[in-house]
């Protein structure tokens, strides 16, 4: 079974054929999403969680820290992106930078409470930040607007210099979102890749080896879990465009919930690509399922559990596993390099 | 000070009951060394059965729930405080089945598998009962209030206390007093052991999963008067059961008891200056509590530290 | 002076004292060996020595340094290593891949986003160097956890030895070896042995007394006979005990 220590040919490039392959799915998709009975926003919602979930698996994954509190960090970039339209300006970049520095800066101060414990302290302290977070957004009217949330966020103008860019039009924020999905996942495939990735999966694999081979485990622990949160922050601050609201919701230990259930389904624990295929699982759950009963969730959930009962590797191990039976085979999971 | 005794009181009281629900979460961590994140979704679930044998749920309005209204309040009521954690005990045992499967394995799936059910059931209550706020009906004899030098105490949390207390000595004499009891406490210490023993583990496991299910079926059943029945009701339950035996200590009865009152009147005093953080402070306290190192008053090292 | 010096380490977990006044000096060069029945503090020795447990008295001195009480991370890159008893290796990685992270070189490469380790030359040449020292080459690409348990053994020692340190601590390196492979061992720590300072605690004291220069004997916290194996071999405790019965 594969696991996210094998190294994976292409490590050292910036660009591998998946995500060439990924690229292009993202372009064509506005011309293939209709005839599948989808919808156009329903590619943003996605491509905004992708965001949010290859961000959350360095942490999960790569680092073994299971948070189960990080909605909030998606909501502080959501209530962060709104409240700098309403207050500073209508800005693209000035939201999308006041999301990303917001939610890093909420990261920076929980990731240093929790860093020092790992497994089960580690995983019910990020729940009850986030949760502290979740009620303080509700509680805290004057600045978050309460239970109702942020409302009217609008949707800025995207200036490029040469073209101005109306991100109303659904089609636009598509391709606006797919493009900072695509750039993310070049920067996280590095970043997991860099000799960084290496040391904190060392760290997931035994904590106390790599202390004593030099290595200062705390702070590889609070940057992965800095990182995560940017680019959680970075994608509420596109989700509260989207929706054009802010609400505690996001923040809610249902949706922290919810984000490990996706990236452990879509099999986060074994590959790179595992949060992108459980995004989608998720997504397609909810629209599909959804249409034909109003419990789709309660069947998620059972085969979320299912999932980890027999097959915690998830989707990502399972194509591993059937790819492995088709007549040629995969390329070898090792690097070849200099003579041998 | 006296404007702080019924906060006092509501403090106490919420500690016995915590206690309940802490006692039958640190069985289930002794014994079998899983976080049921899943505890507070069988306390709910034990309200739930307890609303559906009181009369409410799907059996209302059909002709066997017209007849069943019939029989007195309190028979039926005496009836659901039986049967509704009961039946949370069974749906407990049903998890466990799910949870054996993760045994072997990190604490990570455990951890994992227990959350999703908790989500499960906390959407299979949805769809069985609705997704609204719903009340339990009282028997008359413990409704009400009471004047006790000149403060007005509600009858109905006497009474929750005190059937804490009565559940909770009921609980102590179990487990000190019957060998079912030793052999749960033993299982709790070494679990090879008690295997070489002879004894069925698996048995034992399923016993100690039911039995502490039950226990937050119970607490839910008679809390659900004081702090309300919706399907969420669960989710504000796991942080304080954790917080307890955090401070108390894994495995620890006494240490369970003491620092689940500790805990309560923490919450009903602090009711006192900022209701709308009592329950927030629960949450502060576990960040506390955890991030400074602990095995608490009376516990010994355990899975948790992991 | 000594390359490492500790004097009277006093350790104690909540009642139990399991270190008195301890004074224990190793010199460069040499391989030392600490032995000592079950329970005499010979392991809680080293976590203290290597970082792990910080002593509650005592001063202990690496190269006159004072280092009581720093972490392991950073004993690790003074020049500190050790090896475990229970093995402590990373499991999911290639057997190249355990060595490499405790390279110094990959160290100072930590923070780099821009290329992957594994094509970097000069790195995979320092690890197989190692892996070669510790009798694993060729086998670099094999997955840690599939090793048969002496090579394991092996890879144990080569992470340690490849964080470059000028003393290794080795915990029981014999632990579950069989003849073959403990003769093996034992080849590689004389390899060992001109280029770095080697504290061992060992069970085998066949073992122990064929490479250590001298030995400390540990019991109830405390040194109680130190010297040269020839003249250990004299002492009434180290005769009462397994060592008189091998002969």
């Amino acid at each position: 079974m594969i696991t996210l220590s094998d190294i994976p040919p292409r490590a050292g490039a910036w660009l591998t054929p998946q995500i060439v392959v990924f690229t292009a799915i993202l372009a064509t998709a506005p011309l293939w999403l209709g005839t599948i009975g989808l919808y156009q926003y329903l590619g943003i919602e996605i491509a905004i969680w992708m965001i949010y979930a290859l961000g959350f698996n360095l942490l999960f994954g790569y680092g073994g820290l299971h948070s189960f509190g990080h909605g909030a960090y998606l909501g502080i970039g959501a209530y962060a992106f709104g409240l700098f339209q309403h207050h500073v300006g209508v800005s693209l970049w000035g939201g999308l930078l006041a999301a990303v520095f917001a939610a890093g800066i909420a990261g920076a101060l929980v990731g240093a409470a929790v860093s020092h414990r790992r497994g089960i302290y580690f995983a019910l302290l990020t729940n009850a930040y986030g949760q502290v977070f979740w009620f303080s957004a509700i509680k805290l009217h004057w600045l978050t607007g309460g239970e109702d949330g942020l409302l009217n966020i609008p949707r800025p103008t995207l200036d490029l210099g040469f073209a101005r860019v109306d991100l109303n039009d659904n089609m636009a924020l598509y391709f606006f979102v797919a493009t900072a999905l695509v750039v993310s996942v070049v920067l996280l495939w590095r970043i997991a890749n860099s000799p960084f990735g290496r040391v904190l999966q060392a760290v997931r694999q035994n904590e106390s080896r790599t202390a004593f081979v030099g290595y200062d485990v705390w702070w590889f622990k609070w940057a992965a879990f800095v990182i995560s949160t940017l680019f959680a922050g970075f994608a509420g601050g596109l989700f509260a465009m989207a929706q054009e609201s802010a609400y505690p919701d996001i923040m809610s230990l249902h949706q922290s919930g919810l984000i490990v259930m996706m990236v452990l389904v879509g099999g986060g624990l074994v590959g790179f690509w595992g949060p992108v295929y459980g995004v989608v699982l998720y997504f397609v759950a909810r629209d599909v399922l959804g249409t034909l009963t109003e419990t789709w969730l309660l069947w998620y959930g059972l085969m979320f559990m299912a999932v980890v009962m027999f097959r915690p590797e998830g989707l990502a191990g399972a194509l591993h596993v059937s790819a492995r039976r088709l007549p040629f085979r995969a390329a070898p999971r090792r690097a070849s390099v200099g003579p041998a | 000070m006296s404007t702080l005794l019924p906060h006092i009181f509501n403090g106490l009281t919420l500690g016995l009951l915590f206690a309940l629900i802490a006692l039958g979460f640190t069985l289930i961590v002794g014994v079998m060394e899983v976080i049921n994140l899943a505890h507070g979704s069988l306390f709910a679930l034990g309200a739930y059965f307890a609303l559906t044998i009181l009369g409410g749920g799907w059996i209302e309005g059909t002709a066997v729930g017209d007849w069943w209204m019939g029989v007195p309040l309190g028979a039926r009521y005496v009836l659901a405080l039986a049967f509704g954690p009961v039946l949370a005990g069974v749906a407990g045992m049903a998890l466990e089945l799910c949870v054996r499967r993760t045994y072997g394995k990190a604490p990570l799936y455990g951890l994992l598998l227990t959350f999703g059910a908790a989500l499960v059931i906390e959407e299979a209550i949805r769809v069985g009962w609705g997704t609204g706020e719903k009340s339990l009906p009282l028997p008359q004899a413990i409704n009400g209030a009471v004047l006790i030098g000149g403060l007005i105490f509600s009858w109905y949390k006497l009474f929750a206390a005190g059937f804490a207390l009565i559940a909770i000595a009921a609980v102590w004499l179990f487990l000190e007093r019957t060998p079912y009891g030793a052999i749960i406490k033993a299982g709790a210490h070494d679990s090879e052991m008690v295997r070489a023993l002879g004894y069925d583990l698996s048995r034992l496991r399923s016993l100690v999963f039911g039995l502490g299910s039950a226990l937050a079926g119970l607490a839910g059943v008679v809390m659900v008067p004081i702090w309300g029945l919706r399907p969420h009701l669960g989710v504000d339950v796991v942080i304080p059961a954790f917080l307890i035996i955090a401070l108390g200590g894994v495995g620890s009865f006494w240490g369970a008891v003491i620092a689940a009152i500790m805990v309560g009147l923490a919450v009903g005093i602090t009711g006192a200056y900022a209701s709308a953080w009592s329950m927030m402070s629960m949450y502060l306290l576990l960040i506390a509590v955890v991030s400074f190192r602990s095995r608490g008053l009376f516990g010994r090292k355990s899975a948790l530290e992991v | 002076m000594a390359l490492i010096e500790a004097q009277n380490i006093h350790k104690r977990f909540g009642a139990r004292v399991v270190l008195e006044d301890i004074s224990l000096a190793f010199e460069e060069g040499q391989v030392s060996g600490i032995m000592g029945p079950n329970g005499a503090g010979k392991t809680t020795c080293f976590h203290v020595l290597t970082g792990r447990y910080k002593p509650d008295r005592g001063t202990i001195r690496f190269d006159g340094v004072d280092i009581a009480g720093r972490t392991p991370q950073a004993l690790a890159r003074m020049g500190i290593s050790r090896s475990f008893q229970i093995m402590s290796l990373f499991d999911q990685s290639a057997v190249i891949e355990n060595v490499m992270i405790a390279l110094p070189e990959f160290r100072t490469r930590r923070r780099r986003l821009a290329d992957s380790v594994f094509n970097d030359a000069g790195l995979l040449d320092a690890a197989r160097e190692i892996l070669d020292q510790v009798g694993l080459a060729g086998r670099e690409w094999e997955p840690s956890a599939s090793l048969p348990y002496g090579d394991r053994r092996a890879l144990e020692i080569g992470v340690a030895l490849a964080a470059r340190p000028r003393v290794l601590f080795l915990d029981e390196p014999t632990s579950g070896l069989g003849a073959e492979a403990t003769r093996n061992l034992a080849e590689l720590i004389r390899r060992l042995r001109a280029r770095y300072t080697i504290v061992m605690i060992e069970h085998d004291m066949q073992f122990l007394f064929d490479l250590a220069d001298r030995i400390s004997v540990v019991h109830w916290g405390q040194v109680i006979a130190e010297g040269t194996p020839a003249a250990l071999r004299t002492n009434k405790w180290v005769q009462r005990s397994a060592l008189g019965e091998r002969g």
